[in-house]
């Protein structure tokens, strides 16, 4: 609206002629729920969004569309890793001091948490209808969080450093003492994304996994963010993080190449829920709304992720992942084996 | 009705005015202070010893808090680098400041307004400095090393506990080098001239003579140095995790994670509490035993010392000191807010504005983030500078009773460590029925109480400036207390006060240990931004928003000082 805003005293109506259709497609684009939600919102502060999911570029891209698409809705990402955002969460809820309205994480039992203590908002966005069925199935069944994104994990590595013949195929060749003094990870006990994928680790490999990649020296980071830059300012020469910021960095220019494992990728899922005591508990609903929209699939894709949405399709040169290997974990294993999986990291790593 | 359920309105108010007006003066400043420093440290100690779920009396959490060799590891370790690098900040900060203090080596007045820059730079932005100076493989150091050698393998590593301590001495000699220089400036030269007559040469003199002399002041600054270097919590978020050397408040910081466990945190922090309170008493009752009356004795004559052909090493090892600390850091902070890519080192292509674009006017929250920075800075200089004065001022002219509680308890912030004042706060005022999480005013509170020893420290010095017979002129010729204190105390306080005020905004605008967890998603300051930037390796990004917080704390201390004269922190006055 601001670019309409801009152009109108320059080139008159025949611009406005050209553009009012658009905003008046998009007018009808609202669905009943958007539009009477859109209404409320008008008396709001627009919505405060915690998420780990996405980067902080990211995030305010995503914040922008959403203002566009509503205009007067503000949007404040507040994007932190995925343990700060636990906390912040969850102090505010055992405060009654409630500053978010949308959380999303990499980490699908923070939701459980946030549920046990009565946190969430039952909200089941309307336009979950339109979801690729094999991610609707891990949408809260009870209504409380959603799917928001998937981010599948697999290596990234400085194509300057990693010959072609030296490339992993592997994720147990993170144990090989080859790779001594040249791993980037994540914490698992800061990021969410990294605690779901230890445990994943833990599964396929055990323990020995672990001790194998503590004697490999990684240099361990707070998020999935930091291995990938360390890859591409080649500080270290092999990550695991998401394939997409990979993508990312190989439109970029930089000298990264991606590849996924032999056992398959590993998929956390990202989850979104609207707050319980969510002051702006109406632009809170029409931004979860918006994660589940299809303008918020096609910015995925068009950001080399996977669309959430049937009626988007797979941007070039991304798996589908209905066709492709993936290692995920369900939110009960991840339940019951977090805690455990990242004392015994910390035990391992000595941090 | 309510008369009848309620004693006489004139009962209550005769049982008022049943308190002087001095009492009421010191209730007012008592309850102020329990509000700051009683109420948060006392809820942590309740705290600790409650159980999160039942709310009954449990010695769960201290089971839970040291019941793992790790996390006792971490408490160890934290020690382990204390001490080492207040050794690295006294080797720094002791020859520097005789350097520039007893000597005529050259240079003395640059090394004093470089070595400022090291005040106004946060430990973390030191900290970012050296990750891209000695980041094993991409650092400059080891860039150039390479370029130079051929060889591979690392020069230096900052991820290691020597990088650790690096960083965290160069981050906190400041400190000793400012009170170990204000004490050898008030040393007469009297005493060394002897130990020249004697046979002594200038360095056997500066260790036999000079530096015993001072020896109260470097270890009252060490001490204090210690403690500031065990309770930072920026300098080891960025390097102690890839260090894989686990300290105090990473592990805090793990008890704030999944599950949240407010109750352990609150139980782990009370041993640093512990240890904070014994060294100080500790060296209460050993300076307390020794007569030190060279110290502080005015008159004599004071020259520097002539170091002959020796003072270019000394200047030698003063630049270093320098470079260390300031130049480097300072200069690769402002080359990487100027490049694409900091990894690509200076060249005009990598040349850009980019960066300070984004955090000026794009990015979410770094905009409100420096004026909440500055603004909070600001308020809180203000508030604890009153307060501190106030309090100063009744206690130096003993107007109220017991008014040593009130010196005590003003001082005692300095014995809490910042992230756990912040968990106490959180603790307290975060939660309802108070219920200030996420505003500007538990910010405020929590920074006035960090610094209020600082404020505390400076307006007594000033009090005591001042001769009491000029307010008892004012007496004698019929005015009252205040205007004494309007007429005569304030005017001659200014400088007092204004430099106080700088000296606790400098660290209020950049604190990072006790903002981490009291602040909310529209309140946050600078510090908290650029660590979560630093998670994201953006630290072109970083630098950027760094610089420019810098440059406007810079700014306002620079009219501070055109105001107050430029000798104003760095000599005595």
């Amino acid at each position: 609206m601001t670019l309409i805003q801009r152009l109108m005293p320059a080139t008159g109506l025949a611009v406005l002629g050209l553009l009012l259709p658009a905003s008046i497609l998009q007018a009808q684009d609202l669905t009943a729920t958007e539009a009477a939600l859109y209404e409320a919102a008008q008396s709001e502060n627009g919505v405060t969004w915690y998420t780990s999911q996405l980067t902080t570029e990211q995030a305010e891209q995503v914040c922008a569309l959403f203002s566009e698409r509503y205009e007067g809705v503000g949007c404040f990402p507040v994007r932190a890793n995925g343990s700060s955002t636990l906390q912040r969460v969850v102090q505010e809820i055992q405060a009654g001091a409630v500053q978010g309205d949308v959380v999303s994480t990499n980490g699908v039992s923070d939701f459980e948490e946030f549920k046990s203590l009565g946190g969430l908002a039952q909200y089941r966005p309307e336009n979950l209808s339109g979801m690729e069925p094999s991610l609707a199935a891990l949408n809260d069944s009870d209504g409380y969080y959603f799917v928001s994104g998937t981010s599948p994990f697999g290596f990234v590595y400085n194509t300057e450093i990693v010959a072609p013949e030296d490339v992993p195929t592997s994720w147990n060749d993170l144990t090989d003492p080859r790779w001594r003094d040249q791993i980037a990870i994540a914490h698992p006990g800061f990021s969410g994304s990294a605690g779901q994928w230890a445990i994943a680790m833990d599964r396929l490999y055990g323990e020995a996994f672990f001790q194998g990649l503590a004697a490999n020296d990684p240099q361990i980071g707070r998020s999935i963010a930091d291995g990938y830059t360390l890859v591409t300012t080649g500080e270290r020469s092999l990550t695991v993080t998401s394939l997409a910021l990979g993508r990312d960095a190989m439109r970029d220019g930089k000298p990264v190449d991606l590849v996924v494992p032999e056992e398959g990728m590993f998929l956390p899922p990202s989850a979104a829920a609207v707050l319980a005591d969510a002051p702006n508990p109406n632009s809170a609903r029409l931004f979860a709304e918006f994660l589940a929209s299809a303008e918020f699939s096609e910015w995925l894709a068009s950001m080399g992720r996977n669309p959430l949405r049937t009626d988007v399709s797979t941007p070039e040169g991304v798996p589908d992942l209905t066709e492709v290997n993936v290692i995920t974990v369900s939110v009960a294993e991840s339940l019951e084996n977090q805690q455990r999986v990242v004392e015994m990291f910390r035990d391992i790593f000595g941090i | 009705m309510t008369v009848d359920t309620h004693p006489p309105a004139s009962a209550r108010t005769r049982r008022l005015t049943h308190f002087r007006p001095d009492q009421l003066a010191w209730l007012a400043l008592a309850l102020t202070l329990a509000v700051l420093i009683i109420a948060p440290l006392s809820m942590l100690v309740v705290k600790s010893f409650t159980d999160g779920t039942t709310g009954g009396f449990t010695l769960e959490n201290y089971v839970t808090a040291y019941g793992r060799a790790r996390h006792v590891q971490a408490l160890w370790n934290t020690l382990v680098m204390g001490l080492a690098s207040t050794v690295l900040a006294v080797l720094l900060a002791v020859p520097t400041a005789w350097a520039c203090t007893r000597t005529n080596m050259p240079g003395r007045t640059f090394v004093r307004i470089a070595l400022f820059g090291s005040f106004l730079m946060p430990p973390y932005l030191t900290g970012v400095g050296w990750i891209l100076l000695a980041g094993p493989n991409a650092g400059f150091i080891n860039q150039a090393w390479t370029a130079l050698t051929g060889l591979e393998a690392p020069l230096v590593d900052i991820f290691t506990f020597s990088g650790l301590v690096l960083v965290m001495g160069l981050s906190t000699f400041f400190t000793i080098f400012i009170l170990v220089s204000a004490a050898f400036e008030l040393l007469s030269t009297e005493m060394e001239d002897a130990a020249n007559i004697l046979g002594a040469g200038v360095f056997r003199t500066a260790f036999k003579i000079t530096l015993p002399m001072a020896m109260p002041t470097i270890l009252g600054s060490a001490l204090l140095t210690f403690l500031v270097s065990i309770a930072l919590y920026g300098v080891p978020a960025l390097i102690s995790i890839p260090a894989r050397y686990p300290v105090v408040v990473i592990q805090l910081a793990e008890f704030f994670s999944f599950p949240v466990r407010i109750e352990v945190a609150a139980a782990y922090s009370i041993p640093l509490l512990g240890i904070t309170i014994g060294l100080l008493l500790l060296q209460r009752r050993v300076l307390g035993r020794k007569g030190y009356t060279a110290v502080g004795g005015k008159g004599g004559e004071r020259r520097v010392t002539d170091l002959g052909a020796w003072k270019w090493a000394v200047f030698g090892y003063v630049m270093l000191v320098v470079l260390l600390a300031v130049a480097m850091p300072l200069l690769v902070l402002i080359m990487a807010a100027f490049s694409h890519s900091w990894v690509s080192g200076l060249s005009l292509e990598n040349l850009t504005l980019e960066h300070f674009r984004y955090v000026l006017f794009e990015h979410s929250s770094s905009q409100r983030a420096l004026i909440t920075s500055v603004a909070t800075g600001a308020a809180a200089a203000t508030l604890a500078i009153s307060l501190a004065l106030s309090i100063s001022y009744v206690v130096q002219r003993r107007l109220l009773p017991h008014a040593g509680v009130l010196a005590f308890l003003c001082m005692s912030p300095f014995v809490i460590p910042g992230i756990v004042l912040a968990i106490g706060f959180y603790a307290v005022y975060a939660l309802p029925p108070v219920g200030l999480y996420g505003t500007y005013i538990i910010l405020i509170l929590a920074f006035t109480t960090r610094f209020l020893p600082i404020a505390y420290t400076t307006s007594t010095n000033g009090v005591r400036a001042i001769n009491p017979e000029m307010e008892e002129a004012v007496r004698i010729l019929g005015g009252g207390q205040f205007t004494a204190i309007r007429k005569v105390v304030a005017p001659l306080l200014k400088r007092t006060l204004a430099s106080g005020w700088i000296l606790i905004f400098v660290p209020a605008a950049q604190e990072l240990s006790t903002a981490v967890f009291l602040v909310g998603p529209h309140t946050r300051v600078v510090s908290v931004v650029l660590l979560d930037m630093s998670e994201e390796g953006t630290f072109e990004r970083l630098a950027a928003l760094g610089s420019v917080l810098l440059l406007i704390i810079a700014t306002i201390v620079l009219i501070g000082v055109k105001l107050l004269g430029r000798d104003f922190m760095l000599r005595r006055s």
